[in-house]
């Protein structure tokens, strides 16, 4: 398993992943440097503030469009030149593969979190936030988007590894991250929705008294059993898939 | 005899279409085993099936005289492959592909310049895969097969798209392989001059059906041979040659004779000029391999 891993990040590194690592940060940098924190001054730690205007963009779009990008990236080459039948009459399992590739995008996109983690210190520095930096409400965004893109992150390695292009599963992806935008404005349909459970896992609560700022019930069965059903979904479909 | 591969009514249907059907594939150890059969035959779903890239629909496979369903991993250690069109990632270098295999079947880093060496692709080692021509990718697909030291080799049309220097060496390559590294070689071809220079076992498989396996001395025993005449006024003397209670065939103005030894030839040509007739040609006619070929296929189409 290890070994495959090694094996996918070779792969990976020698193409250019580096610029798609560092978009969404990008993108969260730049709407923290745009915001305009200054009417939450002496109401509430601007840190938050700052967080909340850089979440927007981020978790709400790019955080799960980025899921795909890398699952896309993963399988792309295998796509391209009978990659899957060469790795796969290899003496390795397909459950193994799959694992790897899903572990490898996972470990991806914790470092754009900590990227992510890194602009909103480079935007508060640059905005000369005066509070102090509540790291451990920072942390908990952080690592919770990160646990939130796990059923995220299974869906789109399925779809990759089930689509040839580049294009569709980009475009599946695209059909569900859209929604979120209504779906994270309604308490109803809200907390069930797996792409928008970034935005909920992202955005700065007060103390509840859980690890994530959603309640732990939601994060077992909505992202829990959302990643479930993606990975099994995925895993038994790469297991049948003709090569 | 030991079998390093062996099927038992393997079979393999994709809806209505029995791609293969029933096959009994059979490769003793140090051979070099020709699978031969036409475009769309069955040779590359059945190569598939023994690298389990897919499940049969029924039938069982032994490799190395274990079940393929249970030892997957530990057979796989020891077979080297190349399937079809020439695998390979275009973003990465020669060296970078094989590094990327490499990792997983863990070898150690000098194997990957011994193996370039091998398919003479040792100049080209840092250069991006896709800009190769399609004989150097198909060396590399063949470097990478023998990346594992395999003891049994399983290559896919290993001569698809090189040109005829590139031809020859590979083919030395493949011929080599049994003594030099007690390999034994499944090579798969449409070509039956190919196989014939190659193989030491031949397996004929068409329409899914395996039609003919077995040594290649043996399939050349189809190629009897027969003689042929040219003469003057060959109707007339094609009767007097059958008038005489010979065996002769006529076709387009040539007669034919089928196996015939040294001296029966010598009183035919003997007999057909003291009877007037002009003897312009003797030819032995060798039937090519691809004659017994069409003749075996028709055979089973027929019956």
């Amino acid at each position: 398993m290890l070994t495959i891993l090694k094996s996918e990040w070779f792969k990976l590194r020698k193409s250019n992943i580096i610029g798609i690592l560092l978009v969404g940060p990008l993108i969260g940098l730049g709407a923290g440097i745009g915001a305009d924190i200054a009417e939450a001054a002496g109401m509430m730690n601007e840190w938050y503030m700052l967080l909340i205007y850089m979440n927007l963009p981020y978790a709400v779009l790019f955080l799960p469009l980025v899921t795909g990008v890398l699952a896309s990236l993963v399988c792309r080459y295998e796509h391209q030149a009978g990659g899957w039948k060469q790795l796969l009459a290899l003496p390795v399992t397909r459950g193994k593969v799959f694992a790897a590739k899903y572990v490898l995008i996972l470990l991806l996109v914790l470092f754009i979190q900590l990227f992510y983690l890194a602009a909103i210190v480079g935007a508060g520095l640059y905005k000369g936030v005066a509070d102090p930096f509540p790291a451990a409400i920072i942390w908990k965004s952080i690592l919770g988007g990160w646990v939130a893109a796990f059923p995220l992150v299974a869906m789109q390695l399925w779809m990759s590894v089930w689509f040839k292009s580049f294009a569709a599963p980009f475009a599946v992806n695209v059909v569900f991250t859209l929604p979120s935008i209504l779906a994270m404005n309604s308490e109803k349909v809200g907390p069930y929705y797996p792409w928008a459970q970034p935005f909920a896992m992202m955005y700065p609560a007060t103390e509840n008294g859980d690890i994530f700022f959603i309640p732990w019930e939601q994060l077992m069965t909505v992202i829990g059993g959302f990643f479930l059903l993606f990975y099994l979904g995925g895993y038994f479909y790469f297991q049948r898939k003709a090569v | 005899m030991e079998y390093i591969v062996k099927t038992e009514n393997l079979s393999k249907h994709f809806g209505q279409e029995k791609a293969v059907s029933g096959l009994e594939m059979k490769i003793p150890k140090g051979e070099i085993y020709g699978f031969l059969g036409p475009n769309g035959a069955g040779k590359t779903t059945t190569i598939r099936m023994l690298l389990g890239l897919m499940k049969p629909t029924s039938g069982r496979i032994e490799i190395f005289q274990n079940d393929l369903k249970q030892e997957r991993l530990n057979i796989l250690r020891r077979v080297g492959s190349l399937v079809e069109s020439p695998s390979y990632y275009p973003h990465l270098t020669a060296k970078e592909n094989l590094e990327a295999l490499r990792k997983i079947v863990g070898v150690p880093k000098q194997r990957i310049d011994e193996v370039l060496e091998i398919v003479r692709l040792t100049a080209a080692g840092d250069k991006k895969v896709k800009g190769f021509s399609l004989g150097m990718k198909q060396r590399l697909g063949i470097a990478a097969s023998l990346l594992n030291n395999p003891e049994l080799l399983i290559l896919d049309e290993p001569t698809n798209g090189l040109d005829p220097s590139g031809i020859i060496e590979i083919r030395n390559l493949i011929k080599s392989l049994p003594s030099e590294c007690g390999m034994t070689v499944l090579i798969s071809s449409h070509l039956l001059s190919e196989i014939d220079q190659m193989a030491t076992t031949v397996g004929i498989v068409t329409k899914g059906k395996m039609i003919f396996q077995d040594s290649i001395e043996a399939m050349r025993m189809f190629a009897q041979q027969s003689v042929l005449l040219k003469v003057s006024e060959s109707d007339k003397a094609w009767r007097t040659l059958l008038g005489r209670g010979m065996k002769a065939g006529l076709d387009n103005g040539i007669i034919s004779l089928p196996e015939q030894s040294d001296e029966n030839v010598a009183e035919t040509v003997r007999g057909l000029v003291a009877d007037g007739f002009s003897v312009y040609r003797v030819e032995e006619e060798r039937r090519s391999l691809e004659d017994i070929f069409l003749q075996m296929t028709r055979e089973e189409q027929a019956g």
